[in-house]
């Protein structure tokens, strides 16, 4: 299960796979009675938040929050740049499963995880209490140590996987889903239980609000942006030091280029399966804190989104390459920023951008198969050209 | 709870296997032959869809289009797997992504409102569940086709040398594998919640694709693994609807939340114990 990872790759190939997704999708919308081009407009707009003229609808609900900087709405992008943060740590969490030749499908679970632990921790000074109160900790203590809590409960979850992989032989894409499924329903479970948010008017899933010690605020007012983006931003770079720059890195990519051989060579490859996975567990963990720490300031039902599947594309999209993966979880921000206020500017369902992403996922994965088996040497060298 | 409580959870489990087992006999002919095909998951929601949609003009016209995407859809996995040389897991997410997608959007456009339709006997399904495995046993053991789609799947190498194409017993398996799964998925829409809802395959596919490796890659071990992980599907369902409370170490036991989970951990800890003890298709293991 070898996947091509040159990173100079052919950018244009992405780009062309991205072009036929959005002519196959305009096509999809011309049929159902949109017009494509209309369509496009607003979901360039929702993602640059530049607007173009004069509206196209009258209603501009959503983009109108906050203020206008001439035609342009800082709120706007803001959204775009605080949608790519989870999708950058879904990607990097993928792509270093693949990197060891594992597909982490488990992304979702392990950012639900990761964001009920952030939501418990996060509660330490905080409890029972029905308004937002300062909490007993200091910022600088509080808001680590919460994103610790995430990182770590995705890190056992993803860890378990690997596990289950490494020492039972169960394969990782059938593990990580019944996984996805048990996390989310104990999620639920503790914020209907547990951690019930103790407002006597909820009657949802979600646990009480976090101590203020431990939000994160926004960048740009009322906005999702936090400085989360940044770290993201540093988890790429790590994670290509990781993979080029140490040892541990270097095993985790001859573990991917072919189990058997990394053997004979003396790695101990359960090791390093176990140990990717609870790395790329604790990336996804981090990502259901950040957005507990910075949106929600709780656990709610379903704040893990969809991003551990988008995670997917972002990482095969991005060639497995950290910075790569910057690109393309800046792609895929701006597809689903972009596609919220398309929904809202000419009721074409958001969801359209899913079926982009299908196409995209599958343009690009003939692609890589291909330059694969045409020179499978350069492949196998490819490692150490690019340290 | 006495008899009729039983009765409910074996007629209640026997129909909640009838989904996997279908899917999962389409598992086992695309991995015997040598192709993974965790696009079972996006089939069987294709086919719920398509099932419905068309069920809504004619019951015959939503059984043929079933099985026509069915197996138009198990092409396309076959063709990027096979002709386009592309991973197979790679494959098999991109179709469930793009299926889910898909599918979302038009239910969101075609119907709004949730329509539903009368549809078709459930006892259909589960008589078709019931002889679809000893038909495949039949046709893997003692037809020229099922014999060369095990050769295929067990040695393409050997099977080319003794001129077996490995292109079209994987084809022919991969689309009927396709048929399999939309044929589940038609069940869940049309014979038993009789609407449509988006993602209603909630890892049937997977569960299936589990009960195929339980099953030992043997289509009767298979709907055996089906059974199974149908019995814990219902035991939920039927924990649920007698709203049985079990409160035991300040754990509410019974909660739904906790009941959803029981048929993803018990698939988890069949894989766990199976496993090891248990051999796929050497094509399948075959790094490619």
């Amino acid at each position: 299960m070898k996947l091509s990872l040159n990173s100079q790759s052919n950018l244009f190939r992405a780009v062309l796979s991205i072009l036929a997704g959005f002519i196959i999708v305009g096509v999809l919308l011309k049929m159902s009675g949109y017009s494509p081009l209309q369509c496009y407009q607003a979901l360039a707009e929702g993602a640059t938040g530049i607007r173009s003229g004069k509206p196209i609808n009258l209603s501009d609900r959503g983009f109108y929050i906050g203020s206008w900087q001439g035609n342009f709405s800082p709120y706007t992008f803001a959204q775009t740049l605080a949608t790519i943060t989870p999708l950058l740590f879904c990607g990097l969490a993928i792509a270093l499963g693949l990197r060891a030749g594992l597909f982490n499908i488990g992304a979702l679970g392990q950012m639900t995880l990761g964001a009920m632990t952030a939501a418990f921790v996060g509660a330490i000074g905080a409890n029972g209490s029905l308004k937002p109160v300062a909490g007993s900790l200091p910022h600088w203590a509080h808001v680590p140590l919460t994103l610790l809590a995430g990182a770590v409960a995705g890190g056992l979850w993803g860890a378990l996987a690997g596990y289950l992989k490494a020492k039972r032989g169960v394969h990782e894409v059938l593990s990580t889903i019944m996984l996805n499924y048990i996390a989310i329903n104990l999620a639920n479970y503790l914020a209907m239980h547990n951690l019930k948010d103790p407002n006597p008017s909820n009657m949802a899933a979600q646990t009480g609000l976090i101590a203020k010690s431990a939000w994160l605020t926004p960048i740009v007012a009322q906005s999702s942006l936090t400085v989360g983006l940044l770290l993201a931003v540093a988890a790429a770079v790590g994670v290509a030091f990781l993979l080029w720059r140490t040892a541990l890195g270097y095993e985790i990519r001859a573990v991917g280029l072919g189990a058997e051989a990394a053997r004979t060579a003396g790695i101990p490859v359960s090791k390093i399966l176990i140990k990717t996975m609870a790395m790329s567990g604790a990336l996804a963990g981090v990502a259901g804190a950040l957005e507990v720490m910075g949106i929600h300031h709780r656990f709610v039902q379903g704040t893990a989104g969809d991003y551990g599947f988008d995670g997917i594309a972002v990482a095969l999209l991005g060639g497995s390459h950290p910075f790569g993966i910057v690109l393309s979880a800046s792609f895929f921000g701006a597809l689903g920023n972009g596609a919220n206020f398309m929904q809202i500017q000419t009721d074409v369902p958001k969801t359209i951008a899913v079926v982009v992403q299908a196409i995209i996922v599958l343009l690009v994965g003939l692609r890589f198969r291909r330059a694969e088996s045409k020179k499978p040497l350069v492949l196998a060298e490819e490692g150490w050209k690019d340290g | 709870m006495g008899n009729g409580w039983l009765m409910a959870l074996v007629t209640s489990t026997l129909f909640n296997a009838t989904p996997l087992a279908l899917a999962a006999m389409g598992g086992v002919l695309s991995e015997r032959a040598g192709v993974v095909n965790i696009a079972l998951e996006g089939f069987i929601l294709l086919g719920a869809f398509v099932g419905f949609y068309f069920g809504l003009h004619s019951v015959f016209m939503g059984v043929l289009a079933v099985v026509v995407a069915g197996a138009l859809f198990g092409l396309l996995h076959a063709f990027f797997t096979q002709k386009a040389r592309m991973n197979p897991v790679v494959s098999g997410l991109g179709l469930n992504l793009l299926i889910a997608g898909a599918t979302r959007y038009l239910a969101l456009r075609l119907f709004p409102q949730g329509d539903h339709i009368a549809g078709l006997s459930p006892n259909l399904f589960l008589s078709l569940a019931a002889v679809l495995p000893f038909l495949l046993v039949f046709t893997l053991q003692q037809t020229k086709f099922g014999l060369r789609l095990r050769a295929v799947g067990e040695n393409p190498e050997s099977a080319r040398m003794a001129g077996i194409s490995p292109i079209l017993p994987r084809y022919m398996a991969v689309m009927l594998s396709g048929i399999c799964a939309s044929i589940a998925g038609a069940y869940l829409s049309m014979a038993d919640a009789h609407t449509f809802t988006s993602d209603m395959s909630a890892g049937k596919g997977y569960v299936a694709l589990a009960a195929v490796i339980f099953g030992k890659w043997n289509p009767l071990g298979a709907a055996g693994g089906a059974l199974f992980f149908g019995f814990f599907y219902a035991l939920q369902t039927q924990l649920q609807i007698n709203q049985y409370h079990l409160n035991w170490l300040g754990v509410e036991w019974t909660s739904p939340f906790l009941l959803d989970c029981l048929p993803y951990v018990m698939t988890l800890l069949a894989l766990v114990s199976v496993i090891g003890r248990a051999t796929p298709p050497a094509a399948l293991s075959q790094e490619e």
